[in-house]
This record gives C-alpha cells, structure tokens and sequence, in this order.
C-alpha cells in the first residue's frame, strides 16, 4: 500500500490516567503476637528482630530455605525450645490471645494444651489408636469413659481418620499406614481442644494421597483453630495456607496474603526464594 | 517485579527462555504478514506456520506449568507468553484477511481513496510493534502508554468509513472497490484492539496488574 498523508484523521489522544480502587484491608483480632523477637541456641543467635501477627481460625505457613529460624520461632510458640538447654528469647515476647506465654506464672502444660503441636515424623505411643487418642485427656485427668469415648469419636472424625479405623480402635497404633498415623498425630492434638495447632513439616515424610488428605484435613480444621505450618514445599504452601511468611537468616523477611506472597511478592528476596533462584 | 537473577533449576530457565524466543519469533512473523499484506503479497502459507507456533507455545507453556509449577514473575511470564501467541495468531488471521481483500483490490485499476487507509495502517503497525517491545522489555509503563491509544484508532476507522460511504453515495460504480477499503480498515482496528490485548498481557507479566476491563475517561472529540 503506498503512503499518503491525511489531514482529516485524527491524531491519537495523549495517555489517560487510570483510575485504581483504593484497598481496603479489614482489621482482623490477632491470635499470637510475636513481637520484636530474638532468639539465641547459646551464644548463636538464630532470630533477629521478629515480629509478626498470626490471625485466628486461618492457616499461616512458614516458609524459607533450611536454617532460616522458622522451626525455631514455630516451636516458640509453645514453649517446645524450653526443653532444649542454652535456648532462650533473648528479646521480645510472644503473646497468646494478648497474654505473654513466657511469663513466670504460665503454666507449661497448659499452654501446651491450648497449643499443640504436630511434628515431621508421626509419633504415635506404643499404644492402641484408642489410647493414643485418649491419652492426652486422661493426662489432663479425665477419667469419664463416656467423655474420653466421646472426644476420641469427635478428633478421630475431625481428622478424617474415623471411617478407616473405626472398627480397630483397639489394635496397634502402628499397623496404620505413615499417612494414617500422621493423621492420628493431628487427633491425638485435637481431642485436648486445643486453640492453635502447629505443624512442623507435617506431610514431608508421607506419599502424595496421604499429603492430599492432610492438607485436604488442614484446610478443613482451619474453621475451627488456628494453624501455623512449617513446610518446605511451596506448592503445599500455596495450597493450604490463608498467610505466608518469608523467612531468611532469621529475619522476618514479607509476610502477607498467600494469594499476594505467590502471586506478586514485594520484596526481591521473597520472589527470588519462591522462583527457585537461590535457597 | 520479575527476578532478573539467574534460576537455581537450569532447565527452567532453559524452558522459559525458549518459550519466550517462540512468542518473539511468531511476533515478528506476524509484522511480516501484516507488512507483506498491506502491500498485497502475502501467502497464506505465512499465515500456517504462525499458526504452527501457536500451537508450539500453547504446548511449551503446558508442559512448563506441569514440570515446573512455576510461582509469581515466572508463572506470569508462562501465562502472558500463551495468551500472547492467541492474540499474535488472531493478528495473524487479519493479515490474512487483509491480504484477500487486497488481491481483490488489486484486480482493478487503483482506488485513490486507499490512501486513506494510510494513517491508520501507520498507527496500528506503531500500537503493535510498541506492545510487543514492552513485553519483550518488561516494560509496565510503556505498556500502559499503548491502551489510549486504541481509541484513537477507532476514531480514524469511523472516519474513514464516513469518507468512503460519501464516497459510495458519489461514485456508485466502485461501490465493491470501497467495500474492500471499508473492511481493510475494520481489520486495521481490530489490529489495533489485539495490540491492547499485548499490552494489557505486558502489565501483567512485568507489574502483576490486571487492567483489562478498566473505565477510562472518554478521549475529547
């Protein structure tokens, strides 16, 4: 086509401005406050300066590369590195329902009721899938049957485990599958009622059906309690989890809607760690 | 904010790279059709192999998002290059279709009033060299820069198709010469409007910001 110039036609407007939708985020009660935490193994220093709002009745995954402090701050939370000698908060505090856990008058085993806590590796006792269940209520010092048969029923349906086991409570506690006794792990947390629920890595140790049915599991409790996740598997993260915090040589580093951590983080540091560019 | 630092897993990096390479190369196929049929020259066989590479990305960006599972700028990256391959395929079809009415145009003695088209074939060759470069330079705001200017293309369509139907109601006997000019034009636009695809597609991959769909305000007549 040859090129002629045309006086009539218009030439093209300069660009407009486009108009965004202010947004707006609703202010949400808080669950745990970690505020301003230090965390030392000794004299090495492990956490530096965290500070953190975990929401009630959502999922929060702890996510960062091995190292990071995100185990060490999860199992702040009920007090789990008490138990291991020279660990210590060496500044902050971090407070449950406003209230600061590591203050003298808490009862230990009390928090560790309100807040329990399911580890890497099923840890079911050496006992019947009934016992492991009832056990931590018969430590709390209920001893009704009728009661104790009651929570076991509820925490074993609220752990998705009641239809597979319901006709062997009595049997071993070890003939089940690793899935199945991850599973009894989370109703042997849930039959004390607790408030919070911790996870350390809780499917890295198990096949791909028994993972889905415990994030299937995960993404069901979190009607009913709050639950923070440490998981190394991004995909799990951004499966199960309302909130994600980045974690990188003990700091703090974005922490936000998971939607927006894998979507568009705002730090260069979160998009490199997710996008598999260093970690 | 897409990562510019180099990814852990080579053979991604690999992948994406190749998957971006294939929306370049069909972008600059796609020039060359739209250039070659405004002159009147075009095969259709242009028009086969980009459809060829749409269908080549559709299955790279698949296996990508199956192998790799890819996150944030990365999963952007795989998104905006399948969605760019549709709109570069569509573009693709007008050039054919440009090409068609042009051969029939050419049957006939020269029309004068195709210089009208002229500053129209300019404007939307401009919108969509300059969409492509942003995608390609991750560029957000040029991208932005690129969606007002849509409506300018409008503009200059409906003003053409005003000049040529006077020109009908004059000139009766070159009514299906004009018909051809009229729908070159109305393929021009639609150029101009899978342009605005691109650059909607480039805000997103390089500033994760969908505005498609947006109110604007209406450009001053």
């Amino acid at each position: 086509m040859v090129v002629m110039e045309n006086e009539e036609i218009t030439h093209p407007a300069p660009p407009l401005e486009l108009q965004k939708p202010p947004e707006l985020e609703p202010r949400q009660p808080i669950m745990i406050n970690v505020d301003d935490v230090d965390f030392c193994y000794g004299a090495h220093q492990v956490l530096f300066d965290v500070s953190l709002e975990i929401p009630p009745r959502a999922v929060t995954a702890f996510i960062g590369p091995s190292g990071c402090g995100k185990t060490t701050l999860l199992r702040c939370f009920n007090r789990m590195n008490d138990l291991i000698d020279g660990a210590r908060i060496s500044a902050g505090r971090v407070r449950l329902e406003g209230r600061d856990i590591y203050a003298p008058e808490v009862d230990v085993v009390d928090l560790r009721r309100r807040v329990g806590m399911v580890f890497q590796k099923s840890n079911p006792f050496p006992k019947s899938i009934y016992e492991n269940v009832a056990y931590g209520l018969r430590v709390l010092g209920v001893n009704k049957k009728a009661r104790i048969n009651e929570a076991v029923e509820k925490s074993l349906r609220a752990s998705a485990l009641w239809d597979e086991v319901k006709d062997r409570l009595d049997s071993s506690a070890y003939g089940l599958s690793g899935g199945q006794q991850q599973r009894l792990c989370i109703a042997r947390a849930l039959a004390v009622e607790p408030e919070v629920i911790l996870m350390d890595e809780p499917c890295s140790a198990l096949d791909p059906i028994a993972t889905a049915k415990v994030e299937e599991l995960i993404y069901q409790l979190r009607e009913n309690f709050t639950i923070v996740i440490v998981t190394h598997n991004m995909q799990q993260a951004g499966r199960c989890s309302n909130y994600t915090a980045f974690f990188y040589l003990g700091r703090l580093i974005e922490f936000g809607a998971t939607s927006k951590i894998f979507s568009n983080p705002s730090q260069r540091q979160t998009e490199d760690y997710i996008t598999g560019r260093f970690g | 904010m897409p990562s510019e630092s180099k990814h852990t897993l080579g053979t991604f990096e690999h992948a994406l790279e190749n998957l971006r390479n294939n929306v370049m190369m069909m972008a600059s196929q796609t020039e060359r059709s739209l250039n070659r049929a405004l002159k009147g020259l075009m095969a259709i066989a242009d028009d086969e192999e980009i459809d060829q590479l749409e269908k080549q990305i559709d299955k790279d960006g698949i296996e990508l998002l199956l192998r790799f599972q890819p996150v944030a700028s990365d999963l952007r990256r795989v998104v905006s290059a399948m969605k760019l391959s549709t709109n570069l395929e569509r573009m693709a079809d007008q050039a054919t279709n440009i090409a068609r009415k042009a051969r029939k145009l050419n049957k006939h003695p020269a029309l004068p009033e195709i210089l009208l088209l002229t500053p129209m074939q300019e404007h939307a060759m401009a919108m969509f060299r300059d969409s492509v470069d942003a995608y390609v330079r991750e560029d957000a705001q040029a991208a932005r820069a690129i969606i007002p200017q849509d409506d300018a293309l409008d503009k200059m369509n409906a003003q053409v198709s005003r000049q040529l139907i006077d020109r009908m109601a004059r000139d009766p006997e070159q009514l299906r010469g004009y018909i051809n000019l009229m729908f070159i034009a109305r393929h021009l636009e639609r150029v101009g409007d899978h342009a605005t695809n691109i650059a909607e597609d480039a805000v997103y991959a390089a500033a994760a910001e969908d505005i498609r769909h947006q109110q604007v305000a209406p450009t001053p007549a």
